[in-house]
């Protein structure tokens, strides 16, 4: 198949419908180069960023430690930790698996993969340098945009060619049905370059005064979360949930209903940070309703997965895959609503400024959205490279050291920071023992760190075989011929 | 009121106004009927409805 060169896909005049019929493989491979390019990149900034973090949570109870070095200071460290995650882990990871999404259910294969190469390129190009200016001491006191300034326009570039690229393609996809999975990654695909730009213009270019400038940043940092990493979370939810077990989504109704409330509350939400905070009463209550209404599309999700899984959960078993992402989607629930539940004022008082909102942030970031990516990987790489992943073995290590340690440091740091929050609370007792009773719970966390750092060590193994393509070639899902193939081993959990 | 504040609200009208016609794509183009089939997309001949699609890969090559 020709594919046509970026003017004439930018060209307004051009039939969207000259592709040929393809079959699904070649769709598939079609996004090699480009995903691969992602993951692996994220999969590097992963262990760079948990080792970041790793060492910040250390600190916390260690304040000696490496201390002599000033670029391994804890102001330094703990940006460098959260910029690593989230713009060099889970963007790249998510846009991976938004990619080979986008290009199977617009049942195309991938166009413009040099466009996506080099955004892949220019876009770590933007995290080496954010992260190299964070430890050399140029970063920005703006939570969740730290990169000093030089780096941000990198970032912005690279994204734009996925912009253009997201717009291509819905452009030319094959006539039919919009699954809900493309509402959701074409929304995100076009909300993450609108919200990075407005934060930047506002509290960068042209930086607004006062109170206002927190007000943008958490509208800017929650929108991240709700209306980047949620929706592509989702969207691969509610494709590999059906797609695994082999079953439709219980009511697609119910899915739809679920993006278009997310679309209309999401964006109200950040001001929920900023409770007590020098700021309008009303935006603070418009924030704190609209957390309330994100029961909506919670609620939906949750009664919609559950429904399609219900009858099928030994299937957790025999896939990863649904093993990852199902874990994926039960934490959604739980973080979504407890988020709700935190922008009551009354709790608020208590969780603000303690250990229990970062507890809260990891049960977002990592047992929801890291899950996911990780599930989507397992079923995505092996179509990419045509050979199947080396061992069930590690890939249950993996899941079983992430399951445990992402448990253990959510568990430790809530409870924690609620002993934590009620002893600041306290108008008879001092700031230190508030810090005495988080203690424990800080040792805790960064243990739960170690076997963290451990489940991505075995996947990035994992992953390096894969890409190499090493070990003896095995039948499986990669290659997945018969369901009925089940072998003995497949039962062990 | 400066120029930036009236950007700013231009800015609202498009966002809010892209929304708004993204709804009335929808609707229009029907993809809000027929949701059953809607949901049956991702399936086709190769891999239909009741087929699973992934395992742990098996112990010993095969």
């Amino acid at each position: 198949m020709n594919s046509p060169s970026l003017l004439s896909s930018l060209n307004p005049s051009t039939e969207p419908d000259a592709l040929d019929s393809i079959e699904r493989a070649e769709i598939d491979a079609s996004t090699r180069i480009p995903v691969l390019l992602f993951f692996a990149s994220a999969i590097f900034w992963l262990l760079v960023g948990s080792s970041l973090g790793l060492v910040s949570a250390w600190k916390m109870t260690n304040p000696a430690l490496l201390d002599s070095f000033s670029w391994l200071t804890f102001g330094r460290l703990r940006p460098a930790h959260l910029n690593a995650v989230i713009y060099g882990w889970a963007t790249p990871a998510a846009i991976g698996v938004g990619l080979w999404l986008t290009a199977r259910l617009c049942r195309i294969p991938l166009l413009h993969s040099k466009l996506l190469i080099s955004a892949a390129i220019i876009w770590n190009l933007g995290i080496l340098l954010g992260i190299c200016g964070i430890l050399i001491g140029d970063g920005r006191s703006i939570e969740w945009l730290e990169f000093p300034a030089y780096s941000t326009p990198i970032l912005f570039i690279a994204y734009a060619f996925i912009g253009i690229w997201t717009i291509i393609m819905f452009r030319f996809r094959k006539p039919g049905h919009i699954y809900v999975s493309q509402w959701y990654l074409f929304a995100a695909f076009l909300w993450f370059p609108w919200l990075y730009a407005t934060a930047n213009i506002l509290l960068v270019w042209q930086p607004v005064q006062g109170p206002a400038q927190g007000a943008i940043n958490w509208w800017y940092a929650h929108n991240v979360l709700g209306l980047w990493f949620t929706p592509i979370g989702l969207a691969a939810a509610y494709y590999f949930i059906p797609k695994v077990i082999g079953r439709p989504i219980h009511s697609y109704y119910l899915s739809i209903l679920g993006f278009w409330s997310l679309a209309l509350f999401y964006s109200w939400n950040g001001m929920h940070h900023l409770i007590g905070g020098p700021f309008p009463a009303w935006m603070v209550s418009a924030s704190v309703v609209a957390s309330m209404m994100m029961f909506i599309p919670v609620i939906t999700t949750a009664i919609n997965h559950h429904m399609t899984m219900r009858g099928h959960f030994e299937s957790l078993q025999w896939s990863p895959t649904l093993r990852f992402i199902v874990f994926g989607a039960v934490s959604y629930t739980v973080v979504s609503l407890q988020g709700s539940s935190m922008a009551i004022p009354a709790l608020n008082t208590i969780t603000h400024f303690t250990d229990y909102t970062i507890g809260h942030a990891h049960l977002g970031l990592y047992a929801f959205f890291t899950m996911i990516l990780f599930g989507s990987m397992y079923y995505i790489v092996p179509r990419l490279v045509g050979w199947e992943w080396p061992s069930a073995t590690l890939i249950r290590w993996h899941f079983w050291l992430s399951a445990v340690g992402i448990l253990l440091m959510v568990g430790a740091l809530t409870l924690g920071g609620l002993l934590q929050g009620l002893a600041l609370y306290d108008v008879a007792s001092t700031f230190r023992s508030s810090l005495e009773f988080a203690n424990p719970f800080r040792v805790l966390r960064g243990i739960s760190g170690f076997i963290l750092l451990a489940g991505q060590l075995v996947f990035a193994f994992l992953f390096v075989q894969m890409l190499l393509k090493l070990g003896a070639p095995k039948k499986g899902p990669a290659l997945f011929t018969k369901p009925a193939e089940q072998t003995n081993d497949t039962v062990a959990i | 009121m400066t120029a930036g504040a009236i950007l700013l609200i231009l800015g609202f009208f498009f966002l809010g106004g892209s929304a708004l016609f993204a709804i009335y794509w929808a609707a229009k183009t029907g993809q809000f009927s027929n949701v059953s089939e809607g949901a049956a997309t991702i399936f086709d001949e190769d891999e239909p409805v009741g087929t699973p699609t992934d395992r742990f890969p098996a112990k010993k090559s095969q």
